[in-house]
């Protein structure tokens, strides 16, 4: 017991780090799902887009933040079309999130040639900042907090000012947002485009952390990403928009912790996705099975 | 004012279904008009209204404000001219938004939203000064979300939401249908005075056949997407609801049940 212990604090700086980047992924899930009522499956593909965009650009030797800022920019692009397909032409949303998701795949294997890359031996944000150091979990924590507290900031301040309730109305009452002038399909494209943005950045940041790219380092992304949401909603709440946007990296924080432990614990990795589906059905079922029946807002939300 | 010339809208052209929900209306409404459109269930009240609205697209027919071409533009850009209130409670507000920002979203209905910061002290001070007005304690829940009061306080929050910043055009779409007897009369009272107060032009769809006769200065019976009757005052002072009922051979049940 003292060893399992041992192993798990040992972890807990890696873990923090890796949930600090994978909170990116769980901004990218909430946006759309929280805030636009636009159940999105996008993040699957964005994610790996993000990573696999980010990598050929650092082996070929750009500089890691313009890496970044294309990864992020093919996110948005990424994002936005999954909202076009909707928007044009009527198709669920998770159905256009699933198209744009497995088309994705392919792109992603075109852009990199091969299902992965090693970036060991290349720059990466972590080594510009800190060559000696780059690998410390504590001063990666530091670099992606700071950036992660300033990305939710500055989301904070857009969406309290006039502009940013008008795109929460789209999401809050879609038929009296328009009334009131509000154009939802620009609010719906910036919105789901952003998300996507911040999810391929996440994807980004990630591969320079773990010094790889791989073509397949999203299968099971959304769902990790659903769980951590659900969690840090359970812990923060979402009565207010503060409160909202703090849930994704509380629930990040926490979930990655809970992963780490359950594996230190003796829980077979092969075992994690079928872990985290039961936490995330239980989760969605409770209110149903407490209210016998009653169809609760949630688990609508993803059956639409 | 509003201009609607020769409207035509069928539904499920060339099927079984066929249907001619506005057979191409012509309708002009002028500066403070107070119009009200009755008609059976199907008769093309809605349609006229969505029509105006941008919610539904014309066939034929082309619909002006103020001399301005709006035929072609989408729901959100006619706001700009536009205010509505819906039948259903639920569709008029934002429920899992608070009553200060769905009064600051009505606020920007129209005006091009900026990035500066949207519930000021200043503009909660004006919204708690409106809602005053319908005594019904809403300005002391500007935090509450809409989605915990009553449907009648939210109609009535509706109503407040489409006649604030003064909208060339109020739409009033059976908006005291969904509501209780005792709460549809305070909302309707509310509603006349406003209207009143700031000398709206109005076009309202109604089931209840008092209403129509006690409100506006204009009454339409619609019926198969045609106007079957159309009068104005001094004329439709005279008028009873058993006159209506005679007169025009209405055959809805609904309508005798409310008149």
């Amino acid at each position: 017991m003292p060893d399992v212990l041992a192993s798990f604090i040992n972890l807990i700086p890696v873990t923090i780090a890796q949930s600090l980047i994978v909170a990116f992924v769980v901004l990218g899930v909430m946006i759309p799902f929280r805030l636009l009522g636009f159940p999105d499956l996008t993040s699957e593909g964005a994610y790996p887009l993000g990573g696999c965009v980010t990598g050929v650009l650092i082996a070929s030797g750009y500089d890691p933040v313009f890496a970044m800022a294309v990864a992020a920019c093919a996110g948005f692009l990424a994002g936005s079309t999954t909202a076009f397909i909707h928007l044009r032409f009527g198709i669920n949303t998770l159905l256009a999130g699933i198209l744009v998701m497995t088309m994705l795949y392919s792109i992603n294997l075109r852009i990199m040639g091969r299902t992965n890359i090693a970036l060991f031996t290349f720059d990466s944000l972590f080594k510009d900042i800190n060559p000696e150091n780059f690998n410390d979990p504590w001063f990666k924590i530091a670099v992606v907090g700071t950036l992660i507290a300033v990305i939710l900031a500055a989301l904070y301040y857009l969406l309290v000012t006039e502009r940013g309730t008008t795109i929460r109305a789209v999401g809050a009452s879609p038929d009296m947002a328009e009334a009131q002038g509000v154009s939802i399909w620009s609010a719906t494209i910036f919105g789901v485009g952003s998300a996507s943005l911040f999810t391929a950045l996440g994807g980004g940041i990630m591969v320079q952390s773990q010094g790889f790219a791989d073509v397949n380092m999203g299968f099971g992304i959304l769902i990790n990403g659903l769980a951590a949401l659900i969690i840090g909603e359970a812990i923060t709440g979402r009565k207010t928009v503060l409160r909202q946007l703090l849930a994704p990296i509380a629930g990040a924080l926490a979930y990655y912790q809970l992963v780490s432990l359950c594996l230190s614990l003796g829980l077979a990795p092969a075992d994690l996705k079928l872990a985290t589906g039961l936490f995330v059905l239980i989760m969605l079922a409770l209110p149903a099975l407490r209210r016998g029946g009653n169809v609760p807002q949630l688990r609508e939300k993803i059956r639409e | 004012m509003l201009e609607v010339k020769g409207a035509a809208r069928t539904f499920y052209a060339g099927t079984s279904d066929e249907r001619r929900a506005l057979a191409g209306i012509d309708l002009t409404l002028n500066e403070g008009d107070f119009c009200v459109v009755i008609g059976s269930n199907g008769a093309g009240k809605s349609s006229l209204l969505n029509a105006v609205a941008g919610k539904l697209k014309l066939d034929h027919g082309s619909i002006l404000i103020d001399g301005v071409d709006v035929t072609r533009l989408p729901v959100h850009r006619r706001a700009r001219f536009i205010s509505r209130v819906f039948q259903d409670p639920m569709l008029g507000t934002a429920p899992t938004m608070t009553v200060a920002e769905n009064m600051l979203l009505a606020d920007l209905r129209g005006k091009t939203p900026r990035l500066v910061p949207g519930l000021t002290a200043e503009r909660q001070a004006v919204y708690r000064d409106r809602l005053a007005i319908l005594n019904l304690g809403l300005e002391d829940r500007l935090d509450a979300p809409v989605g915990l009061l009553s449907g009648g306080q939210r109609q009535s929050l509706s109503l407040i939401m489409a006649v604030s910043n003064s909208p060339r055009l109020l739409l009033l779409d059976e908006h005291t249908a969904a509501l209780d007897p005792k709460t549809a009369a305070t909302v309707m009272d509310a509603t006349i005075r406003t209207i009143a107060e700031f000398g709206l032009t109005v076009l309202m769809v109604t089931h209840n056949m008092s209403h129509a006769l006690e409100c506006g200065n204009r009454l339409i019976m619609m019926d198969s997407g045609h106007f079957q009757l159309q009068v104005a005052t001094p004329e439709k002072d005279t008028l009873t609801v058993p006159d209506l009922i005679e007169r025009f051979h209405v055959k809805s049940d609904r309508m005798l049940l409310q008149a």
